[in-house]
């Protein structure tokens, strides 16, 4: 019974104390951390291992390279892509780490964790989130992903210039990534020679999309953009072709997954995407698709280059801050950004914008047998 | 740290709140409800669109979050009470996903998916407060309103309903107003805990609402000690900072830190479940298994 009870207080002592334990540890040295605040655990743990090897890799390659004057420090905190536990742990972050940088993912941790950031000052850049309501959160609020609704607006001169599809019928989920991509069609598609014929809304969890498919075929579009993320981009694009849509189907970024590559009805599909050459770009495209595949032993993806880039852009503004003799805080790395602007970044230069979003390169491809083919950008 | 500190206290200070309403209908009046991420809500977006639109008073969102929450369950308890036991455990759970679906829906009032943003931070009379002392308060006030009627002669038609609900009825104890007047007050409750909420986090969306929110609080009644007064603040505070706490193990590799995190936090419940089957504060006689 002694033991026992032994060991119920070890327990509890241990959960008392294990806040302390790492503390010692965060004050002992005095490295550049930058924080990480991705789903490590639950149903997007994967999104949080792919979105963490891109800046593993970006804090290698600073430290080889001498970037910064200090070392950095990776602090991982587990969201589960939920904003409670978000801001649980970007409290940690900027009041026990006293993190210079932050990466965030998922729209709604990245809403929940600005208010902190922007009160702290403390940088938060996101490479997965692309809703367009992500733009302007915070002056220190950034985006190195080209946000969907720029992607749309790209494809358009394509889609009906090259491809003649005049008339686009819109299958969008029913929040503000949805609702921006319907309000770029209805205004961009008229200027490019198209029409909007018909837009048909679907709720996030839905999965059965006959229904919608013979609404879709009433209006009798030349294409059909599909604006969905996650699991429910495959469901839909099998949904129209089982229902007899056979018209070409179109979206944006998110469509690159493994789920919809392998999806037979997929194929023909016609997507945007961050353009990036990891066989003939720059030096630092090559450098990062070499390094990458030599430690993961597999070809990066786009959330691999979003995150390496968000984290080599702390260490590219770091030394500008450092060579002019400053400290690294949110309001001395903001200021070096707004000064440069245009950064050297794997897939070629990066060019900010006043609220901190990234413009990059759009292309359009097509899949065609699981593999992409690069139509136009 | 000290801010760090503050703030997970102030998340346990509502969820402990969300903890003792639940706890009022479970184990007070034996009503089981898998709904309370709902009311939760309900306050959630009622706090935030008075502090958005109207005034950032903490008093004011309070109020208004517990009289929709509260005079909205007791619409939805009159009919649904009506079933007993785990017939009103399904009952609440269509209750509670419908009410996600509502909540995802109704984009005026809760901005979808998207959710609210630039909710302002509390304010009292018009001066700034902290989360964590309006959170503190609300509690201690909840916890005595609670005291309160369990001694009383309410709380005792309530624990008589939950222990033999027809011999209550035939002693003359009304039944249906009584189980009412109890998910009222606990839903009131939730309301409170969700304007507070939105308060603190100055962001809502449907994210925090949803069935796996209304299971964590029952769990923390249950790792607390149902029936008992601050058997679900000891749970609400233990839920909340066993993670918290496992985020400073300094020798989890980052792409482990999760997985590692809860592994340690469910084998720490079950250990917690097998040598405290009537929770940390219940009486250790019950819950243990007779076989």
């Amino acid at each position: 019974m002694t033991a026992i009870r032994f060991g119920r207080r070890g327990l509890l002592g241990s959960a008392l104390a294990a806040p302390f334990i790492g503390r010692a540890s965060a004050q002992g040295g005095d490295p550049y951390v930058v924080g990480t605040l991705f789903p490590l655990s639950g149903p997007n743990a994967e999104y949080g291992g792919v979105f963490t090897a891109g800046a593993q890799l970006a804090l290698e390659h600073i430290e080889q390279d001498r970037m910064l004057k200090r070392p950095v420090r990776l602090q991982a905190e587990d969201t589960q892509a939920l904003p409670q536990q978000a801001v649980v742990g970007m409290n940690k972050l900027v009041n026990v780490d006293r993190a210079n940088w932050t990466l965030v993912g998922f729209t709604a941790v990245s809403k929940a964790v600005a208010p902190i950031g922007d009160r702290a000052k403390v940088i938060m850049v996101n490479g997965g989130a692309v809703g367009p309501d992500l733009s302007g959160l915070s002056p220190y609020f950034w985006n190195v992903i080209p946000l969907a609704h720029l992607e749309t607006r790209a494809l358009l001169p394509y889609l009906v210039g090259q491809r003649g599809a005049k008339r686009i019928a819109l299958v969008y989920v029913d929040d503000p990534l949805g609702d921006a991509i319907l309000g770029i069609l209805r205004d961009e598609l008229p200027k490019a020679g198209g029409q909007l014929v018909g837009s048909f809304s679907v709720p996030r969890t839905a999965q059965q999309f006959g229904p919608v498919a013979a609404r879709v075929r009433q209006v009798r579009p030349d294409a059909v953009y599909i604006a969905s993320f996650g699991a429910q981009q495959s469901q839909i694009i099998k949904g129209l072709r089982d229902n007899g849509v056979s018209q070409l189907l179109c979206s944006y970024s998110a469509m690159n997954l493994d789920s919809v590559r392998s999806l037979p009805e997929a194929n023909g599909l016609i997507f945007t995407g961050q353009k990036v050459d990891f066989e003939g770009g720059d030096a630092i495209t090559r450098r990062f698709a070499a390094d990458f595949r030599k430690a993961n032993g597999k070809e990066p993806t786009i959330y691999n280059v979003n995150y390496y880039n968000a984290t080599r852009l702390f260490g590219l503004l770091g030394q500008q801050v450092e060579a002019e003799g400053g400290q690294l805080g949110g309001d001395s790395l903001r200021a070096a950004l707004l000064k440069t602007r245009k950064f050297p970044l794997v897939g070629g230069t990066g060019e900010f914008d006043d609220a901190g979003n990234m413009m990059a390169a759009i292309e359009v491809n097509e899949l065609r047998d699981g593999r992409l083919n690069r139509l136009a950008g | 740290m000290t801010a760090y500190l503050a703030s997970l206290a102030t998340l346990a200070a509502i969820f402990a709140i969300l903890a003792v309403t639940l706890n009022f209908m479970v184990g007070y009046a034996g009503i089981f409800s898998v709904a309370h991420a709902v009311f939760f809500g309900l306050g959630a977006y009622a706090g935030a669109q008075v502090a958005l639109h109207l005034v950032p008073d903490a008093l004011a969102a309070c109020a208004v979050a517990a009289l929709i929450a509260g005079g909205l369950s007791l619409c939805l308890a009159l009919p649904a009470l009506r079933v007993r036991g785990e017939y009103f455990v399904a009952a609440s759970l269509g209750l509670q996903m419908m009410a996600l679906t509502l909540f995802s829906e109704a984009k005026g009032l809760t901005g979808g998916l998207g959710g609210l943003i630039g909710i302002p931070p509390p304010r009292l009379f018009g001066f700034a407060v902290g989360a964590l002392p309006l959170s503190l308060a609300a509690l201690a006030l909840i916890l005595l309103a609670i005291a309160a009627m369990a001694r009383g002669s309410f709380g005792r038609t309530l624990q008589s309903i939950r222990d033999a609900e027809s011999a209550a009825e035939a002693l003359g104890k009304n039944v249906a107003v009584a189980k009412a007047l109890a998910v009222a007050f606990a839903c009131a409750g939730a309301g409170v805990a969700g304007a507070l909420f939105a308060l603190h986090m100055q962001f809502v969306n449907v994210e925090s609402f949803t069935l796996e929110q209304s299971v964590l609080v029952m769990a923390m009644v249950i790792v607390g000690g149902t029936g008992t007064l601050l058997g679900p603040v000891v749970g609400a505070v233990l839920l909340l900072s066993l993670p918290a706490g496992l985020a400073f193990l300094p020798f989890i590799p980052p792409t482990e830190v999760g997985a590692v995190q809860q592994i340690i936090y469910g084998l720490a419940m079950t250990l917690l479940m097998i040598f405290r089957p009537a929770g940390l504060v219940g009486d250790l006689s019950r819950g243990r298994s007779e076989a």
